[in-house]
């Protein structure tokens, strides 16, 4: 790469070193190829679908529906993306069938409310809203894959281990969420033992995609995009067995193969925040690859600094009866939201350091490999000084949250009375829950901008023709704070079925 | 058929009795530093007997046990299937800096722990956390 502040370059010197980097970067996959330079195709299908995890195979679902050639490739070897390793859930209410069945109470404009008040400033209205109206009908068509639910609710936070299938994903109990819309349980999830949700979810939705005559091919990876002289995407150089490969596309191309956080570099310009975050989280393939492929054929790209930052300080249910401080010593949020909104505030807003204060009924008992034990004293005083806080400030924090505990009452962050009670009975206990000392599971959220439809829009918000992108190629549902589990694999079901069907040329 | 396995199984032989060979390349670990380089690896992997397999099998006791073999894990690719090696630190050292490289059938969706410290670090945690008896809380 050129350096632009390096003396002593001539302007001659400066062009070629602007040039070579152009190449390197040709190379490497960033900028797109103009249709004249292909001189053959290797292949032609009708709709060519990079990525095989949840967006990419709804996708593929729905565009078999139009009757057309349906291609995806995958760059590792094995088909699933990141949504295989995931819980599989899908934040999905407004009453639907399961909901229905175990009688909770909700509807689109609750679920709504939730969506659009209880995190980001300025949310992507028009995709929220649509998913809210067609929430219902989207569980039903995920039944109606093959995809198994159990009869079982939790009232348990966190992802089950058993074999419930619904459960309050988010931090919709958590104050100010639950002042703002009526809490719902939303959170949907395959009815099997364990965390693997997505397995199941994948499992079954690939074998459904296969069924419908899409044609699957493991170990190809997107290059470059290819474009007529008036924009339209035409094509897609891949890559196989290391030898590149020109597909032409005759009607979409659907960019959907994952987010960028284990693609450093890229983590370390865009999401400066995430990189400092212990543990990149997603499979191998979440290189970016899509996004830059979308961004070198002129996309535009949105929230590329957001992910999700997660701190799962519980389970156990009792340690949220201690309290998360700031390295002020002050409290910042409460400690029953959900892990995203805890991870949010920590890694964006407090320098990405935090501590769990603990008395002897809120400690973590059992040997966890999540928050190293960074102090302990039988005074506050004592743990405070340990941690070199300000002078008086822990002590002040916890007077103050203790005088008021002792009546069930949390004036600052307004935490259920169920885990309120004062922190006395020592040894005391700091946990260190910040971003580079915890297990601080992040990814990234961030993404070519699109419409509900998938079809991607360049800085000028005019859609180039032909290309379509979902999930985590997209700036979509989740963005940060990340307020329920399931948006993520939701957002990828529904927009990807979206894409696939308008890059089909299908109707929505 | 048959060739195959027995071309998979040298090759598997030939790759532990290589690795074993590197016996004293591991570097000295960090088990405290080695929790964070694990911290990717529970996307699929769980080091403690009670949280039972997820996308990857459980890795509670890991070391001494023939890979590919465990009960109630039904994912394994042919490679480990057919395994006959046992997991030796040195084997899963080796193994770790490049997956593909080593192993290209396996389903595990890792790009590897390239850095040989890290890795020792790594592998210095697994030796702790494999081995300890912890329940649900």
């Amino acid at each position: 790469m050129t350096d632009p502040d390096k003396p002593g370059l001539n302007r001659r010197q400066l062009l070629a070193g602007v040039a070579a980097a152009a190449a390197t970067t040709a190379a490497a996959g960033a900028c797109a190829v103009p249709r004249s330079a292909v001189k053959s195709w290797d292949m032609t299908v009708d709709v060519l679908i990079a990525g095989s995890g949840a967006a990419g195979v709804s996708a593929a679902i729905e565009a078999c529906h139009s009757d057309v050639q349906v291609l995806v490739v995958e760059s590792l070897l094995n088909f699933g993306g990141s949504s295989s390793l995931s819980g599989g859930v899908i934040y999905a209410g407004g009453g639907t069938a399961l909901q229905k069945a175990l009688k909770v109470e909700d509807s689109p404009e609750e679920m709504f409310k939730f969506l659009s008040q209880a995190g980001t400033t300025h949310p992507p209205l028009d995709k929220i809203q649509l998913y809210c109206e067609e929430s219902v009908a989207h569980f039903d068509w995920l039944l109606d894959q093959g995809i198994d639910y159990s009869g079982q609710f939790t009232v348990a936070k966190g992802l089950p281990m058993g074999d419930e299938s619904l459960y309050y994903s988010g931090t919709e109990q958590a104050w100010p969420a639950r002042e703002l819309a009526r809490p719902a349980a939303r959170g949907h999830v395959p009815g099997v033992p364990g965390l693997n949700g997505g397995r199941h979810l994948m499992e079954t939705l690939i074998p459904r995609a296969l069924k419908l005559g899409a044609k699957f091919r493991s170990q190809v990876s997107g290059e470059q995009l290819i474009v007529e002289s008036d924009g339209r995407i035409a094509g897609m150089v891949v890559t196989i067995d290391d030898k590149p490969m020109n597909i032409r596309v005759r009607r979409g191309v659907v960019l959907a193969c994952g987010g960028f956080i284990h693609n450093r570099e890229m983590v370390k310009q865009y999401a400066p925040q995430l990189y400092n975050c212990s543990v990149p989280w997603g499979s191998a393939g979440d290189m970016g690859q899509g996004i830059n492929m979308g961004v070198g054929a002129g996309g535009a790209t949105l929230r590329m600094h957001e992910g999700f930052a997660i701190a799962p300080i519980y389970p156990p249910e009792n340690s949220i009866s201690g309290i998360l401080v700031n390295a002020s010593g002050q409290r910042f949020i409460s400690e029953e939201s959900y892990h995203g909104v805890l991870g949010h505030a920590i890694t964006y807003h407090q320098g990405g350091k935090a501590w769990l204060i603990t008395d002897q009924g809120s400690s973590y008992t059992f040997e966890q490999d999540n928050f190293p034990l960074a102090a302990k004293a039988d005074t506050i005083g004592d743990l405070a000084n340990r941690l070199g806080m300000p002078r008086g400030s822990l002590q002040n924090t916890v007077a103050y949250y203790n005088r008021h505990a002792v009546n069930h009452n949390d004036p600052l962050f307004k935490k259920s009375s169920s885990y309120l009670r004062p922190l006395k009975g020592p040894p005391y206990e700091a946990w260190d829950i910040s971003v580079d000392r915890a297990f601080f599971p992040a990814h990234t959220f961030g993404g070519l901008r699109t419409s509900v439809d998938g079809e991607v829009y360049n800085s000028f918000g005019e859609v180039i023709p032909g290309l379509y992108a979902a999930g985590r190629n997209t700036a979509g549902l989740p963005t940060a704070p990340y307020i329920a589990s399931g948006l993520s694999v939701g957002d990828c079901t529904f927009f990807g079925r979206r894409a696939g069907r308008a890059a089909a040329g299908g109707a929505n | 058929m048959i060739r195959k396995l027995i071309a998979q199984s040298v090759l598997l032989l030939a790759v532990s009795a290589s690795v074993l060979a590197q016996d004293s390349a591991i570097p000295v670990g960090d088990p405290e530093r080695g929790r964070l380089v694990f911290g990717p690896c529970r996307t699929c992997h769980y080091p403690d007997a009670f949280m039972g397999h997820n996308f990857g099998p459980n890795l509670h006791r890991i070391f001494g046990k023939v890979a590919g073999k465990q009960p109630g894990f039904d994912y394994y690719s042919q490679t480990f299937k057919q395994a006959q090696f046992v997991w030796t630190e040195q084997l899963m050292f080796a193994w770790l800096e490049n997956p593909g490289a080593m192993f290209p059938e396996s389903r595990m969706m890792s790009r590897g722990v390239p850095d040989s410290q890290d890795r020792a670090d790594l592998i210095a945690f697994l030796r702790r956390a494999t081995v300890r008896e912890v329940s649900l809380p």
